[in-house]
Parts: structure tokens; sequence; C-alpha cells
């Protein structure tokens, strides 16, 4: 009996630890997809002309984007060992072995939505790319394709 | 009786090594063998965007796309490979090479001392280009800065670093054949065609690999695990999920890396669109044309996700 117990007890764990890790990701998925829907949802489509400029909305976007940034390093503080299930993305295994470099790629992203001056169109353009840059040089290193 | 059985012993050795010798013969371009022609640097520009040759061979860590020094690691099931230096440096580069040396090398995959290259240097696509491309191409190469230093040696096991062992590999999976436009398609989607699988080597990343890590050629384009390490490369014919994106979004992907559904291409396709955003919006168009026809294919299964300890 006091076996069956145990035993029942071992995999009741087990089942949260898988839940757990599972939270994680997820966590750390809609961390990223939150920045994705500024990024793209609202100044993406702006700079590709599917919608009209709006200042307020731009600047809305960049403010949102900066407080998500923020939250990067310590979202991503645990390795939940396993993707979202059946995501496009996942992040590289390399974030937990070079964890101090990962962390350290975050104030330069910063740098970039704060140093943004958008006051039209064109202006939100050179702000864009260039804050996508600074996703890109975090995101060549320790982002996955899943699929 | 024993010296006879070792007598035919060694001519049968003897004999095998001969075939084999000869098998795996490197394949050469004569210099004689090209005409005249007067290249065309701009042409050569084009196709060294399409071919994102900067992608592997750009000096690591800096910004500079056109500082060729080499030394990127690109890891694979067979070893570690390390991109050349491929910059004008007579040295250390392609500076002293002949125009027929390049020629052998990008169709053939023979090196100017007569050695074959690895497969990691895709000529397998490179060998469907027309011939004057890769002649514009040197040319454009030869317009770019030297750069100094030599990538360290691939880092390759026993069997495979037996590079002439490769001619067997290339009697497998190198066939020789230039690219053959379908006639009953349009100029642009053929223009497309040609350049996604000539230069641009697209099917060399997004198709799985045999054993031998020779394409199979059934599912070809239909993607599988990155031969780099974590992750998997995606389907791109219609079966994945380039069916729900049309040719304007695949051409607005080469040109900005953007995905339709709002992200963003990162990694190796990252640096692949740092070259193909300089293509011309035609081209760009006609790749998209050409990809978008792509017939569905189912792709190899995806394993279970489990996180793989690489040991680093």
């Amino acid at each position: 009996m006091k076996r069956v117990l145990l035993a029942a007890a071992v995999l009741a764990v087990g089942a949260t630890t898988v839940v757990a890790q599972q939270e994680v990701a997820i966590q750390q998925q809609n961390l990223m997809k939150a920045q994705a829907r500024s990024m793209y949802g609202v100044l993406g489509k702006m700079v590709k002309g599917d919608t009209p400029f709006d200042k307020a909305a731009a600047d809305g976007a960049l403010k949102a984007l900066a407080d998500d940034v923020a939250k990067i390093p310590t979202v991503f503080a645990t390795n939940p060992k396993e993707g979202v299930k059946d995501a496009t993305f996942g992040a590289s295994q390399k974030i937990w072995q070079n964890k101090a470099d990962f962390d350290a790629k975050v104030p330069a992203v910063t740098k970039a939505i704060g140093d943004a001056k958008v006051t039209d169109a064109a202006s939100l353009k050179v702000a864009f790319d260039a804050v996508q840059a600074k996703c890109d040089s975090c995101h060549d290193t320790y982002r996955v394709k899943l699929k | 009786m024993l010296k006879r059985v070792l007598i035919g012993l060694m001519a049968i050795a003897a004999v095998g090594f001969g075939v084999f010798w000869w098998l795996t013969i490197p394949a050469h371009v004569a210099a004689v063998a090209m005409p005249a022609y007067q290249a065309n640097v701009a042409n050569g520009q084009t196709m060294f965007n399409a071919g994102g040759c900067s992608s592997c061979h750009a000096v690591p860590d800096q910004p500079d796309r056109l500082k060729l020094g080499g030394g990127l690691a690109i890891p694979s099931p067979f070893g570690t490979f390390y991109a050349p230096n491929v910059s004008p440096d007579p040295n250390d580069g392609i500076g002293r090479w002949s125009e027929a040396d390049f020629v052998t090398a990008v169709a053939k995959g023979t090196s100017p001392s007569g050695a074959h290259y690895y497969p990691a240097f895709p000529y397998t696509s490179y060998q469907r280009a027309k011939i004057e491309d890769v002649r514009d191409l040197f040319a454009y190469l030869k317009t770019l800065p030297a750069v100094q230093g030599r990538a360290r040696d691939h880092d390759m096991p026993f069997p495979f670093n037996i590079r002439r062992a490769l001619g067997i590999w290339k009697l497998l999976f190198l066939d020789g054949k230039p690219f053959t436009p379908d006639p009953s398609q349009s100029a642009s989607w053929n223009r497309g065609a040609y350049l996604v699988n000539g230069f641009g080597h697209c099917a060399e990343c997004h198709s799985p690999r045999n054993f031998l890590g020779g394409i199979i050629a059934a599912q070809r384009f239909a993607g599988g695990p990155n031969p780099e390490g974590e992750g998997w490369v995606p389907n791109i014919t219609q079966k994945g999920s380039l069916a729900e994106w049309s040719v304007k979004d695949i051409a607005y992907f080469l040109k900005t890396g953007e995905l339709p559904e709002g992200d963003k291409a990162s990694g190796s396709m990252g640096r692949v669109i740092r070259n193909t955003s300089q293509l011309s919006p035609q081209d760009q168009h006609a790749m998209a044309e050409y990809l978008k026809s792509l017939p569905p294919v189912e792709g190899p299964p995806r394993p279970k996700r489990k996180i793989e300890q690489d040991g680093k």
C-alpha cells in the first residue's frame, strides 16, 4: 500500500513539473508574442502602409514594447527545457548556457526604442528598422525555428 | 600456395583501388573550353546576392557582408565545416585564381589543386547556373575588398576526411545538368526557378537528406531537421505554411524577412534575407512566383519535441 502511495506521489510530482515547465514556456512565448503584436500588429502595419500613420498608436506601441522588453531577463530566468506544444518558434537552449550574454543584449533593444523619434511615417520606418536590427541580433543566436 | 593467394588478393586490391581512383577523378573545366567573354559586373552582383555567398563566407560577428574572409563554423552530422576565405586576397583568398579555376570550383566542386570540395559548398545547386553568370560573379568578387587570414581547416572525423571519396558522392548526387527552362511557364516563373534552384540553392537547407548527406529528391523543398543543430527547417512547398501565403507575401518576405503573420525570420534565414533583400523587385517576385507553384509535398515526420542537450 505504502509503495502504491509513494508511486502515486512521485507520479503527481512528475506531472506538476511537466505542467510547470509548459507554463514557463507559455509565459515566455506570451511575452514575445506581445512584443510581436506591438512591433508587427501596430508599427509594422504602418510601415508597410497597410494602416495609416497614427502618432498616438505608434507611441503607445513603442511604450508597450519597451515595457515588455524590460521583462525579458526575468521571464526567461527559468529554463523550461521544452517548447510550447505545436509552436512555430522556441527558445534555444543556448539562452541558459550563456544567460549573461543573453541578458546583456536587452539594454541595446531598450536604447533603440528610447532613441525613436517618431513624428511621421518616414521617421517611424527609420525607428522600426533600428529596433528590428536589435531584435535580430538576439534572435539570430537565441531563437529556434521549430516547424 | 599462400604466396599465390596473397598475390591474387593484392592484384584484386590494386584493381579495386584503380577503379576507385578512376571513378573519383575530380572534374575540371579547362580555360580553353570557355569562349572569350566580357564580364558583366552588375549581373555578377545580382548572382552574388541571389547566391547568398556572404551568408557563409562573410567574416562572422561583424557588420560588413562584403568582407569575405570566411571562418564561419557550419556544423553538420558529418563534422564541422569552416567557410573559407573567398575574398580577392592573393595569399589567403582567391586572388590568384584563374577564371577557369573559379568556374571549376563553382560548377564542378573541384579546387584549383584538383581536390573535391565538400558539398557544404552547394555546387549541387550551382551546377545549374549559366557559365556566363558564374564568370560575372567572379568579376564581381574581384571588386570586393581583400581580407587577410585563412579560416581553420574543416573538422571532419574519419572516414569523412577522405576527400577523394567525395568523387563517389558526386557520382550519386551531382548530375552535371544545366538548368532547362519550362517553355509552358512564363519568363518570370522560369527566372524564379533558375534563381531558386541555381545560385539561390534554397533546396540545400529546405530538403531532408539521406544517410549519405544527399538530398532526398522526392521530398525536395519539404523541409527537415536543421542539420546545423536545434530546430527545424520549414517545408516551403504548398504543404507547409506557404500554402497560406500569396506570391506577394513571399516576395515581401524575401525583401524584408517579415512573415505575413506578424513575425520575422532570424538565424540562418535572417542571413539569407540580408542577401535576397538586395535583389530587384522583379527577381524577388520571380522567385516567389516559382515557390508558390511548388506542388504540396509531405515532409519528413517531426520527432516529438524533446530538448536535446548538445553537451556544450
